[in-house]
């Protein structure tokens, strides 16, 4: 095992991949939400406009990449895996941590 | 205009697709399938397709098709005339480049890109050959789909239909069966599974092993067998006859098998060939084809929980699935629910097309650069295939120098004019906008910009075009891609099912120094590509290599690991060490391992002694389970040896299958082992629960105690289940949770110091280890549990995985 400190960062950053916080979504945003949101963060990405290129996550502003909301989409389109960060991202709500 | 390649085993073709349908590309001969097949004669020229086909029965020492069974190998196959030996990607470029000479002439230019299709089971090493063989016949631009996805794609991309789809993809060597899943437009891949043994070639084989037992009762017939490397000619030609028959008997009840001077019997007198075949005789000698793809998709369905009904449509695609016998029986098991309207030859091509539309991969020479168009130059960002009836559109106005931005943009349809927007344009001069679609068609738009004068403004790009049709979810991970830890663990970068592309990078440690400057001195990383948490029981498909490091690097350093892979499978890989600033990209492609016929030989040996071994300890522990998992691998074990003789005989082919059934036997053999020790497993289970729900209970938070109590359930779970993966799963988060509540413990520095000392000879430095440890125990002495703590962790890592574990994990260097 890595040391605490090196899992704990793995951790954070499996974490704050979280397909709600990349897509910018509620945990409780519907299948066309999340397909519609997310073609339109892949196609400001791909326009290089800034406003994409960030989201918000409980320890500070995170960057955003197009494999990112590809993976975010892919995601929440399975049932199963989506409760799962359905579960983690309303545990994230209203969370704020210091950065 | 966008092109689909469905490059096969047996028949490789060409579909386009222009927005609008999809039309096949015929080759010259007019054919809408092109053999895969090349022939080099003794100057070196190069025939393909049917040209070459004809050749492949009568002179097969310079012709060569099914190749594709061997992709990712090292394997050159021979052509003696000419006395060259070609790759199997290097045969396959020369079959798509005869495919984009045929695009070609019926388009009016090269294509540039394209996507090919591969089958769901490829490894990533086979991928990466089929990419290199495009880019060897001249694509600039190649992305993979896998052929089911395709095939699923060509099905459906303008039906209504919502639901579970099943696509029974049964090409010359493999089967693929894909469960797809449409939802509101959406087309996603829920799982597939397959054997990659298992192909319409079989059934040649095995009406080849009828037709030479018919011979053989009436004369004396020489050695006719794959394992006599001088009867390939003749086996040759009598595959080809039975290749034939079979797609006859797929027409008409009853065919004749022809083959004019296939051999001389042992008396000198030419063989001719004509024998009667029925099509229930044909059934028959199927039959365990039959039964064993049947087999696939009930446990496909079973992985997933669902039964045949749950299926609402079946797409056949392959030619052995015109076949009436095979056909009828998988329609049964699904009620007769079929697709219709699909050509199961032509499918996976047509679909590829498809899919190059919705990645945008267009086939079209690129155009002169925007500066030489009058007009402000517009970047337009849209989706050119979707089911969202209400898309997106993104803009962004990239003025020269000199040149001002429009005011407002608005897009207008360019069937009656329908304008969308009137939007104003942000200071970085981008505009988003929703335009609607008419459904099921394609739809073609204009965005207009206006100045602060309300005049239009020109520009240089302001047409596109978008279709409304099925969405296709990126093509997902066909197995979990990780990096294989010291160990033998694995931590797992992208899971199963993964959209590609994808990147993600993970921090590790390395388990022991590298020294400086050294070309020889190299620290691994493996990457592995597989479901287990154990390492080794993973397929090894890349490794980086860490050497030439400018300094020292002490054991435990930092490294950041970044696995990166692109639309079609294309694996990336780099190390960071940022104490030293150095990046290392130096991954090594694994070959899709080959072995000789010796080593092999002595592979097959060992397995059959560990087989024996197993069995004998199945039958002592009286675990059912563990029998069943191993009682069929006797008959995979004579498979292999049969194989072993026809590779013997000069079939590449066989001498593939030989290595894939070994390691498919020793997957199997790793399981029953797993299950054996189940007992010792489910010892320790029995007492970490007993052990560390006392430590969480004392010192754990209450979060950590309630996961915990998760964590017991699922392991309650895994050992009612006898499931082996869950329980090792669940151990390693119970034992993660119990070292988080133990730190907790004010004592547990003291005891982690102590077991340091005791085992300080286990240390890769022993002197270093030690000096720490004596610095560990000063700042204990001096009250300072911040450097009691930090030093201790810097202990740990001259403390490696065991030398077994790191042997068995590739070697990896890291943690």
């Amino acid at each position: 095992m890595p040391s605490d400190d090196i899992c704990l960062e793995n951790c954070y950053a499996r974490h704050l991949e979280n397909p709600f916080l990349v897509l910018g979504l509620a945990p409780v945003a519907s299948g066309a939400d999340v397909e519609r949101t997310g073609q339109k963060l892949l196609a400001m990405l791909a326009a290089g406009l800034i406003e994409a290129e960030n989201y918000t996550t409980p320890f500070g502003p995170a960057m955003r990449t197009a494999e990112q909301v590809r993976w975010a989409m892919a995601e929440l389109r399975d049932p199963c895996r989506r409760l799962g960060h359905e579960w983690w991202a309303r545990g994230w709500q209203g969370v704020e941590v210091g950065t | 205009m966008f092109i689909g390649i469905d490059l096969g085993t047996s028949n490789s073709s060409l579909a386009v697709f222009d927005g609008d349908s999809v039309v096949m590309v015929p080759s010259s001969l007019g054919e809408n399938l092109t053999p895969s097949v090349v022939r080099m004669d003794a100057r070196g020229a190069i025939v393909t397709g049917r040209k070459a086909f004809r050749f492949l029965e009568s002179d097969p020492g310079n012709t060569w098709g099914e190749f594709k069974r061997i992709m990712g190998t090292g394997e050159r196959l021979p052509f003696a005339a000419a006395g060259q030996a070609l790759l199997p990607e290097e045969l396959s470029a020369k079959v798509l480049a005869s495919l984009l000479a045929d695009a070609h002439d019926a388009l009016g230019f090269m294509p540039r890109a394209a996507v090919i299709s591969t089958p769901a089971l490829f490894e990533l090493p086979q991928n990466h050959a089929t990419l290199r063989a495009g880019k060897l016949a001249g694509l600039s631009d190649v992305a993979l789909i896998q052929e089911p996805i395709a095939s699923a794609i060509a099905a459906g991309w303008r039906a209504e239909h919502e639901g579970l789809w099943l696509v029974f993809d049964l090409g010359g060597g493999t089967l693929d069966v894909s469960l797809l899943e449409t939802q509101d437009g959406r087309l996603r891949v829920v799982d597939h599974s397959g054997d990659n043994f298992l192909g319409g070639k079989d059934m040649d084989n095995v009406l080849v092993d009828w037709a030479v037992g018919e011979l053989r009762r009436e004369r004396t017939l020489p050695k006719l067998d794959r394992e006599n490397p001088a009867s390939r000619r003749a086996l040759c030609k009598l595959k080809a006859a039975c290749e034939q028959t079979k797609i006859e008997l797929s027409r008409q009840a009853c065919a004749t098998l022809s083959v004019s001077e296939l051999c001389d019997d042992e008396s000198g007198n030419v063989v001719n060939v004509d024998l009667a075949v029925a099509r229930a005789d044909f059934a028959q000698l199927i039959e365990p084809f039959v039964a064993r793809s049947l087999a696939v998709v009930r446990d496909l369905l079973a992985r997933n929980q669902r039964h045949a009904d749950d299926v609402a449509r079946v797409v056949f695609v392959g030619g052995p699935t015109l076949i009436p016998s095979l056909r009828e029986r998988v329609s049964a098991f699904f009620g007769g629910r079929v697709a219709e309207g699909v050509d199961p030859m032509t499918a996976v091509a047509r679909g590829a097309a498809l899919y190059a539309a919705t990645i945008g991969l267009s086939a079209r020479p690129a155009r002169a650069s925007v500066s030489a168009q009058s007009g402000l130059a517009l970047r337009i960002e849209f989706p050119p295939v979707t089911a969202d009836a209400e898309p997106f559109v993104v803009g962004r106005f990239l003025p020269a120098h000199g040149e001002r931005l429009p005011e407002r943009v608005r897009i207008r349809r360019q069937d009656g004019g329908v304008v969308f927007g009137d939007a104003p344009i942000s200071a970085e001069g981008s505009f988003v906008l929703q335009v609607a679609l008419l459904r099921h068609q394609q739809n073609h738009f204009q965005v207009q910009a206006v100045d602060s004068a309300g005049k239009d403004m020109a520009l240089a790009t302001s047409r596109f075009a978008i279709v409304h049709g099925v969405s296709v979810a990126d093509p997902p991970l066909s197995r979990s891609v990780g990096v294989a830890c010291a160990d033998d663990s694995t931590q797992v970068y992208f899971a199963k099912g993964t959209p590609l592309p994808a990147r993600r990078t993970f921090v590790h440690q390395t388990v022991r120094g590298v020294a400086a400057h050294s070309e020889d001195d190299v620290l691994a990383v493996p990457v592995v590509q597989g479901e287990s948490v154990r390492a080794h029981r993973n397929r090894l498909v890349g490794m980086l290599q860490i050497r030439g490091v400018k300094q020292d690097l002490p054991a435990g350093t930092r490294i950041e690991v970044t696995l990166q892979l692109d639309r079609s499978g294309q694996l990336h890989t780099r190390a960071d060490v940022p104490a030293l600033g150095q990046t290392f990209e130096d991954i090594a492609h694994v070959l899709v391992p080959t072995a000789s016929l010796d080593t092999a030989e002595k592979e097959i040996h060992k397995t059959n002694q560990r087989t024996d071994e197993i069995r004998r300890r199945a039958f002592q522990s009286g675990m059912a389970a563990a029998v069943s998992a191993i009682e069929e691998l006797p008959v995979a074990l004579a498979e292999a040896e049969r194989n072993l003789s026809a590779a013997r005989g000069g079939d590449v082919d066989a001498s593939q299958k030989v290595h894939r059934l070994l390691l498919e036997i020793n997957t199997a053999l790793d399981d029953a082992e797993a299950m054996l020790e189940w007992p010792d497993l489910d010892r320790e289970a029995h007492a970490c629960s007993l052990y560390y729900t006392q430590m969480v209970a004392q010192w754990g938070t209450p979060a950590e105690q309630q996961l915990f109590d998760q964590v017991l359930q699922s392991a309650a779970d895994a050992r009612r289940g006898r499931n082996v993966v869950d329980l090792e799963r669940a151990l390693q988060a119970m034992r993660s949770l119990c070292k988080a509540s133990y730190w907790r413990n004010p004592q547990s520095l003291l005891g982690e110091m102590d077991w340091l000392s005791a085992h300080v000879t286990e240390a890769t430095d022993v002197a270093r280890a030690q000096q720490l440890i004596d610095k560990a125990r000063l700042a204990h002495q001096q009250g300072d549990p911040i450097a009691f703590k930090a030093t201790l962790a810097e202990v740990w890592q001259h403390f490696p995985s065991s030398r077994e574990d790191q042997h068995k994990s590739f070697g990896s260097g890291i943690r």
